[in-house]
């Protein structure tokens, strides 16, 4: 590990943001850090209680998590982006953070550094601090192509254990994927060119026929699934649905193959029903008609008010428009977002599924 | 032959794991109020922050006050002043009707203005009518809608009444209620809401108790000595001193809040947690709590008032000298109340209740106080710090569980003390939960009366508390007083301590 002092220190405290002191910002603060390179996975799990005990001294912190939450970077820069989210949603959802960085053509060595975490529990009356641990092991040599062994130790027993593999897809075959009840991922990230997209979604499928996969991208499409199914709900408006014959998608590269793949799959429609189109941000329209009556129904997106806007206007004269905020887009929101809900989702897999078949 | 099913919305499909209101109208009487105002409006703007509403949708305000649609909106968008853009869409479909509430021509108004709004934004004929008025008004208002047929839900539409407590001022008085409001309205159109069911945490109550095997077989008289129900405010009357001399603790916070924690605390599994499955066994279990008999009174309850004190520092005047009480009041601020439950479970058990205002802190917690082990192991000087276990479901603030057990002192000495497992809801889930008007108001829209109470819990619940009304209000009964910022008068102490136990300090 690049910062780690070759000799390391127990204790050692964090920079700037102190320690036991009452989170001045709005994040968490570090409390207690500990590193140290070339190390044994013992002594890591040794300095967990240790890090505990020693921000105990100065004010109690309430010990729970919820899972274990565990990613694995191929790049240092993965490595400290995807950390930096997974501690906001430490925040958010208690849990243990393990950061594995392996380099198989280094020297064979693990180099640890695990923290303690402080974020601040709003609470009716009073606010309370939870404490979690991040733990980043940078391993080196042929310990790295089998990191199962290496993050068993770290699980909590009887809690989920979500993985992520930013900018890269996981091998279904990877003996790490065994310990994990959910493997998280990001359809966004692959790509732009549609023979990379059509692999990696069926790469995705056969994933998905394993274990649980929860999409960020498809968590981030939620509120324009949503607000185009709203726009269905009025009875009138629903007599539309089996009258689509006309769907058009915009976006960028991977949100608008899945929606057109979730439009496709969900509609029945016919490939040639359905217009792609290449654009910054996300709008869905969808063109019906019942009984001689034309319907369009529209989602979009509207920068100026930084809001969405979804609309169904009927040439019978009934109309309905509805607005929300624009939604957060952070990858800490639709982490946060993912791990509340680590279910197969099978609509999800057949909107995948007809998304390989439009980027062959 | 043409197909009259109506198609699936099929894009709805695994976006259900969030409930949303369907398309619909929400009338609200009331609406220049402060309830309006202060809870409904910002509970309405959070839902659709939430996107829980939907498109198709419009509220309709009705009140006495003269005022322009136009005037209406302005109201309602200044009482969301960081209201995000959908609001404003919510805003332009709305509308205001100024009536007196007794008047037809009040509701043909409204029955037209339903009519338009239906036709121009396909809401569909779901309404929802929210009755944020004085409770006086309540039946005359369901009958007025009946008149006008807005009681009866249209095919494939609904019609429900939304009341808030208080349900009459004793049984009699909510009988009476109940018959007006049933003579125009069904028992499942009406939605009787205690906003402390809508608390995240009561419903936790619910959770604690059925998804977890571990507790349910100690959650009986064979290991629970007792259990203690606090409900402690440190605030007085505020400003709602003539409002509270006609109500009272008895009336305000037991009849309602507490018997509603008590009937989740007391009530045997339901096949299911759905609104009949809960609400039979909440009224099952209300039933069998021994209702007192009128002689009993000074014998199993307290009253009190409160006294000046000290409040967090602050020096607080006594109840007689709040705003708008009387000088010789006999209104009680604190209850103390010892009651027994005739079942198999909980035979033999007794439950103490303790509700007051200007208590020392803020909170509102079910304790389950266990036996004692049949035989002490250890040397009585090495358990002297050994109490019984407790069980403490902390409902607000702070809302979570604690498990009061013994365990060695570190040391050569065998010595055992209590310590506390101690777990926080907001610790392990730190999302912020929905506001219990934000929940309610969408449990009605999509017409789950679980989180509302039934016409018979209401019935039962005044049958509890009818013998002490009797007794209290014969005007001889004592009346004791208490300094603001302890814990409660003598006399309650007394009522706990006759039995050999305590009341707890939370």
């Amino acid at each position: 590990m690049s910062q780690a002092r070759p000799d390391g220190a127990v204790g050692e405290r964090a920079g700037p943001a102190g320690a036991g002191t009452a989170a001045a910002t709005d994040g968490p603060q570090a409390v207690e850090v500990w590193q140290r390179a070339n190390v044994g996975l013992g002594q890591v799990l040794a300095s967990l209680p240790e890090l505990r005990r020693k921000a105990s001294g100065r004010e109690a912190g309430t010990r729970t998590a919820v899972m274990t939450l565990v990613m694995v970077a191929g790049v240092d820069e993965d490595a400290e982006e995807s950390a930096t989210s997974f501690r906001s949603l430490g925040g958010h959802h208690p849990c243990r953070v393990v950061v594995l960085r392996p380099e198989p053509d280094s020297t064979p060595a693990i180099d640890a550094r695990a923290c303690l975490w402080r974020a601040q529990a709003t609470g009716e009356d009073e606010d309370h601090p939870v404490f979690f641990e991040e733990i980043h092991l940078r391993i080196g040599g042929q310990a790295a192509s089998h990191l199962s062994s290496i993050v068993a130790p770290f699980v909590l027993a009887d809690l989920p254990v979500v993985m992520w593999f930013p900018h890269v897809l996981p091998d279904p075959a990877d003996p790490l994927l065994r310990l994990a009840s959910a493997v998280l991922v990001d359809t966004r990230s692959i790509g732009p060119e549609p023979e990379a997209i059509g692999h990696s979604y069926r790469a995705l499928l056969e994933l998905a026929n394993h274990q649980p996969v929860v999409d960020l991208s498809w968590v981030r499409l939620q509120p324009w699934r949503e607000l185009l199914a709203g726009l269905f709900e009025p009875e009138h408006n629903r007599e539309f649905l089996p009258g689509v014959h006309l769907a058009s998608v915009r976006g960028k590269p991977g949100p608008r193959h899945m929606l057109g793949g979730w439009l496709l799959s969900q509609l029945d429609l016919r490939a040639r029903e359905l217009v792609l189109e290449d654009a910054k941000h996300v709008a869905i329209t969808l063109a019906a008609d019942y009984q001689g009556e034309e319907g369009k129904f529209e989602v979009t997106r509207d920068d100026r008010l930084r809001a969405v806007w979804a609309q169904a206007t009927l040439s019978g004269g009934v109309s309905q428009r509805q607005g929300l905020p624009l939604p957060d887009d952070s990858l800490t929101s639709a982490l946060s977002s993912a791990v509340s809900n680590l279910r197969a989702d099978r609509v999800w897999e057949r909107a995948l599924a007809s998304a390989a078949i439009l980027a062959p | 032959m043409t197909s009259t099913t109506l198609p699936v919305n099929v894009l709805a499909e695994g976006l259900d794991t969030v409930r949303r209101a369907p398309p619909g109208v929400l009338v609200v009487f009331g609406a220049s109020g402060d309830l309006t105002h202060r809870k409904l409006l910002p509970a309405l703007e959070r839902l659709s922050r939430r996107r829980l509403l939907p498109a198709a949708f419009a509220m309709v305000g009705v009140a006495r006050t003269e005022m322009s649609d136009d005037s209406f909106r302005d109201l309602m968008m200044g009482a969301i002043p960081d209201a995000g853009p959908g609001w404003a869409e919510i805003v332009k479909n709305s509308s205001y009707i100024a009536g007196e509430y007794a008047h037809p021509d009040t509701f043909t108004a409204l029955q037209a203005r339903l009519k338009e709004i239906e036709e121009a934004l396909g809401t569909g004929p779901n309404r929802t009518f929210y009755l944020a008025t004085i409770p006086e008004v309540f039946a005359g208002v369901a009958q007025a809608l009946g008149k006008v047929g807005l009681n009866q839900p249209e095919p494939g539409g609904s019609a429900r009444l939304v009341i808030e407590k208080p349900f009459g001022r004793d049984r009699q008085t909510a009988h009476e209620l109940d018959a007006a409001l049933h003579e125009v309205f069904e028992e499942d159109q009406i939605y009787r809401i205690d906003h402390y069911l809508g608390k995240e945490t009561v419903q936790n109550v619910l959770a604690l108790r059925f998804a977890n095997a571990i507790f349910e077989p100690l959650w009986s008289r064979n290991y629970i000595d007792h259990v203690q129900i606090t409900v402690a405010e440190t605030i007085g009357v505020e400003k709602r001193g003539s409002f509270y001399e006609t109500a009272g603790a008895l009336r305000d916070i037991v009849q309602n809040h507490v018997m509603q924690v008590l009937s989740l605390t007391l009530m045997e599994p339901p096949g299911s947690i759905d609104a009949q499955g809960i609400r039979d066994e909440k009224v099952k279990a209300l039933r069998s709590v021994v209702v007192p008999k009128l002689a009993d009174v000074p014998n199993v309850a307290v009253r009190a008032q409160y006294d000046s004190g000290w409040i967090e520092g602050n020096a607080v005047p006594g109840y007689r000298l709040e705003d708008g009480v009387s000088a010789t009041s006999q209104t009680e601020t604190y209850v103390a109340l010892k009651l027994s439950v005739d079942n198999w479970r909980w035979a033999g058990v007794p439950i103490y209740i303790r509700t007051g205002k200007r208590l020392p802190k803020r909170l509102t917690e079910v304790a389950l106080q266990f036996k004692a082990v049949p035989h002490l192991a250890f040397p009585k000087e090495a358990a002297t710090g050994l109490n019984p276990n407790a069980l403490v479901m902390r409902i607000q603030p702070d809302e979570g569980v604690t498990l009061r057990f013994g365990a060695k002192v570190p040391g050569q000495a065998f010595m055992v003390r209590d310590v506390l497992m101690d777990f926080s809801y907001g610790a392990a889930f730190l999302e912020e939960p929905p506001d219990a008007y934000e929940r309610l108001l969408l449990d009605a829209m999509v017409g789950d009366p679980t989180l509302f109470i039934r016409s018979d819990e209401v019935d039962t619940a005044w049958g509890v508390v009818q013998p002490l009304l009797d007794a209290w209000g014969s005007g001889d009964a004592p009346l004791s007083g208490y300094a603001s910022g302890s814990w409660g008068p003598r006399p309650a102490e007394t009522l706990i301590e006759r039995d050999g136990r305590q009341w707890r300090t939370p």
